[in-house]
């Protein structure tokens, strides 16, 4: 049943791509889709510094808060932190459909970095920020979303 | 705002002086420097020069020849080597340059009479002195005829007076020390073409003259009228010309061994009256300059913006920018492009277009920076992050085998094209860029295993192949590091035991660190997240995962705690906590807001809730709100719960 090291390398880097593809857009133009990012509840939402309650509240702050943002990924990376993450609805799952399905059952560490321009003009400084994120399976499939942010932590760096 | 903008915002306005200096300027004899002292030798060459002008002016091939030697003695990096001068001597000490010596009947002695004048300064320094034997020249050297001595800077002013004193049959000059002065001693060639070193004097001597050390002006206006740039046939032909400033830029570079004092030497660049209707010819200056403060194109020829564009994404950190004179000036959205392209200027065509309270607030983010959010009960993550960079920087195997076991995961990433801080260089990214697993550039699968070590052995080996470095001092330097740490549930149990996972921390750390790279000191800046459980290592803990990102050095200021935008007033007596301060959630907007609330409220003894009201009936206007309320207390309206107990 243990998924081979090439499976493992795909689904976590397959995941980690596919969520710094989504995410950042939805920060920028699909405000009202950002708590869907989140498990419920989340562990610790830190950003510069602000602990933020969940994702609904991360959710009101771009939406009430923020300017128009630019966000640029420049570079991101990402490691299996636990291959078996106790993910609740496992019991509940149909017994594995394969394998691919077991080495779903893993939480990522994922590490981005970038820069951000906070308002609308593209004139405006671009702030490098860096980013952490530990994703955790979602296997009830959600707003369509198979991993969801347990912990992030965005810090601007330059 | 940023306590440190002001002051820095002003000084802009007293550079303007700088920048419209015309000519050499001499400095007086109590004065600082005498850049214009390799003018002078340069006048005392022009015999010579005039041979070679001829020369020049017939053969301009030569010329051209010299100046692609320059660009590739340069290039190459190797001949530029052993001009680089060192430019800062020991301690505090000051240089003072002696010429004459050469001239000197103690020129015969065996030593070039080093020795005989160095005791005669000496003797001279004591003699109207109450040091006594204090009056030590400290330390000395010889470069081209300049005698270069070191002293205490409280023996510079005895020393620069002693200019003109007579020694062995000549008479003395002693001036300040330019770091540009040893190169202009370069022999003239025996050979009647210019050669390349002759070239780089020359230029290094107009660089001198046109260079003011005070003001850290570079003065490169007019140069076609320029005497001897006109001996030296540079506008003879295009070619020449077009190779003249990027050669000029070149000298320029070679006269200093690190881009800090590079930089930090020039703030202001004149390129007024000119001719210039494109940037073709001095585009390199802004490789040369990329942290210009102030810059003066006037009197030129650039007709929009167009002709400009090439400087559109230079000069991030430009304040003060001129082009009268200009035809672009008259362009309806000149200003506003202007604006657009330079973030932090502040003054265009000597009017003042932003305040520096509006560049502050170009940089002022939506989420105000808070202290590093830091749970860790048991000093955990603490006692891991001290340990960790100082086995890292010093003993890379001690650390794996104290708290890496066969589980443990490093990988690295590259962001080559991060945000960086514009007073260094890049350094380049060999010693990393094959082993960056960053995700956006590694796509096939087999890239992505290999790039991912598990287990130390695989970590030793590939910290075995990353350059040393070392990371400052974390209790010496604070401000230098950002780290965050908090707890994190569902860790692989490493006994087995637990089928819901272990807890651990999530540590974060943001800094800097610099590397020994072939001899030379590169800076780099990395964010490192590691994730650490229980486990057999050392303090019971064991790193389940290392995950370091690599990136310019873009420095600390990023996280630096904003200050208060106004100095704060005592705490209002009725204010509520962290009223008008800044804080998750609040806007900008609101913080202002409630910081006039607090102002009117102390001049007119009004509780918060009515001189709110005040100023929202006012669109928020201070005067206007304190007028209406004068008024309204005149009338007697107000009732007596508007005002404070």
């Amino acid at each position: 049943m243990a998924a081979s090291d090439d499976t493992l390398t795909k689904v976590s880097t397959d995941a980690a791509t596919d969520f710094v593809k989504s995410f950042y857009p939805a920060l920028q133009s699909n405000r009202p889709a950002i708590a869907a990012y989140y498990t419920q509840p989340t562990t610790t939402i830190l950003f510069n510094g602000n602990a933020v309650a969940d994702g609904n509240a991360v959710q009101d702050i771009f939406i009430n808060q923020m300017p128009p943002t630019h966000y640029e990924v420049q570079s991101y990376d990402c490691q299996i932190i636990n291959q078996a993450y106790p993910t609740p609805a496992t019991a509940a799952t149909p017994s594995a459909k394969s394998s691919k399905a077991a080495a779903k059952n893993m939480s990522i560490l994922v590490i981005v970095s970038g820069f951000v321009r906070f308002g609308p003009s593209k004139d405006l400084p671009q702030r490098g920020f860096s980013e952490t994120f530990v994703l955790v399976p979602n296997p009830a499939n959600t707003a369509g979303k198979e991993w969801l942010i347990q912990s992030q932590n965005f810090r601007l760096v330059v | 705002m940023k306590s440190g903008k002001g002051p820095k915002g002003r000084s802009s306005t007293a550079d303007r002086g700088g920048i419209r200096k015309r000519g050499p300027t001499r400095i007086d004899r109590d004065g600082d420097l005498d850049m214009d002292g390799g003018a002078g030798r340069g006048r005392g060459k022009r015999g010579r020069d005039s041979g070679a002008r001829a020369q020049a002016g017939g053969r301009p091939q030569v010329w051209d020849k010299t100046l692609n030697a320059i660009h590739e003695a340069i290039t190459t990096n190797k001949d530029s080597q052993a001009n680089i001068r060192q430019s800062k001597s020991g301690g505090n000490l000051e240089q003072l340059s002696v010429r004459g010596l050469k001239q000197s009947r103690a020129a015969s002695h065996r030593d070039g009479g080093v020795e005989s004048l160095l005791g005669f300064l000496e003797r001279r320094l004591a003699a109207d002195s109450k040091h006594g034997t204090r009056a030590k020249i400290s330390k000395s050297r010889v470069e081209g005829d300049v005698f270069v001595v070191s002293v205490r800077p409280e023996l510079v002013d005895k020393l620069l007076k002693l200019s003109g004193v007579q020694f062995a049959g000549v008479a003395l000059t002693i001036e300040p020390y330019s770091q540009l002065d040893g190169m202009i001693d370069q022999p003239m060639p025996n050979g009647t073409t210019p050669s390349t070193a002759d070239t780089k004097s020359k230029m290094t001597a107009i660089l001198g003259r046109r260079y003011y050390q005070p003001t850290k002006l570079l003065n490169l206006s007019t140069l076609r009228n320029d005497p001897d740039l006109i001996s030296m046939g540079i506008f003879g032909t295009a070619s020449t010309e077009s190779k003249f400033f990027p050669a000029l830029m070149k000298v320029w570079d070679m006269n200093f061994n690190s881009s800090t004092t590079k930089q930090e030497a020039v703030e202001s660049v004149s390129l007024a009256d000119n001719q210039l209707a494109t940037l073709t010819a001095v585009t390199t200056l802004a490789q040369t300059f990329p942290d210009l403060k102030n810059l003066d194109l006037s009197n030129n020829n650039f007709k929009d913006s167009q002709s400009l564009i090439g400087w559109r994404w230079k000069f991030r950190n430009l304040e003060f920018l001129d082009l009268t004179g200009n035809p672009i000036s008259a362009d309806p959205t000149f200003k506003d492009t202007m604006l657009k392209w330079y973030p932090k200027l502040r003054f265009l065509n000597n009017a003042e277009v932003r305040t520096a309270e509006e560049v502050a607030a170009l940089k002022r983010t939506p989420i105000p920076n808070q202290p590093p959010y830091f749970q860790d009960d048991s000093q955990i993550a603490e006692n891991f992050v001290k340990a960790f960079f100082a086995g890292y920087d010093n003993d890379r195997n001690s650390l794996l085998n104290g708290v890496y076991d066969s589980h443990s995961r490093f990988s690295l990433s590259v962001n080559p094209t991060a945000p960086r801080d514009q007073q260094t260089e890049t350094a380049g990214w060999d010693a990393y860029i094959k082993k960056s697993r960053n995700l956006l550039k590694i796509n096939y699968l087999p890239a992505r295993m290999s790039r991912s070590c598990v287990g130390a052995e695989r970590i030793r080996d590939m910290w075995k192949s990353l350059p040393s470095t070392r990371h400052p001092d974390i209790a010496a330097h604070p401000e230098e590091w950002l780290i965050e740490c908090h707890p994190i549930p569902g860790l692989p149990d490493p006994s087995g035991q637990s089928e819901t996972g272990v807890g651990g921390l999530l540590v974060m750390v943001h800094g800097k660190f610099e590397e020994l790279n072939a001899g030379k000191v590169e800076l780099r800046s990395f964010d490192r997240t590691f994730i650490i459980g229980p486990g057999g290592g050392v303090g019971g803990i064991r790193v389940i995962s290392d995950i370091l990102c690599l990136r310019a050095y873009g420095g600390h200021e990023a996280w630096a705690l904003e200050t208060q935008p106004i100095p704060q007033q005592a705490a209002h007596p009725a204010a509520p906590e962290g009223y008008g301060m800044p804080g998750p959630g609040k806007s900008d907007q609101q913080v202002q807001q409630e910081q006039l609330v607090m102002q009117i409220s102390g001049k007119t003894k009004m509780t918060l809730q009515y001189s709110e009201m005040a100023l929202s009936g006012n669109g928020w206007n201070v005067d206007a709100a304190l007028k209406n309320f004068e008024e309204l207390k005149a009338q007697g309206t107000l009732p007596p719960e508007a005002f404070l107990p």
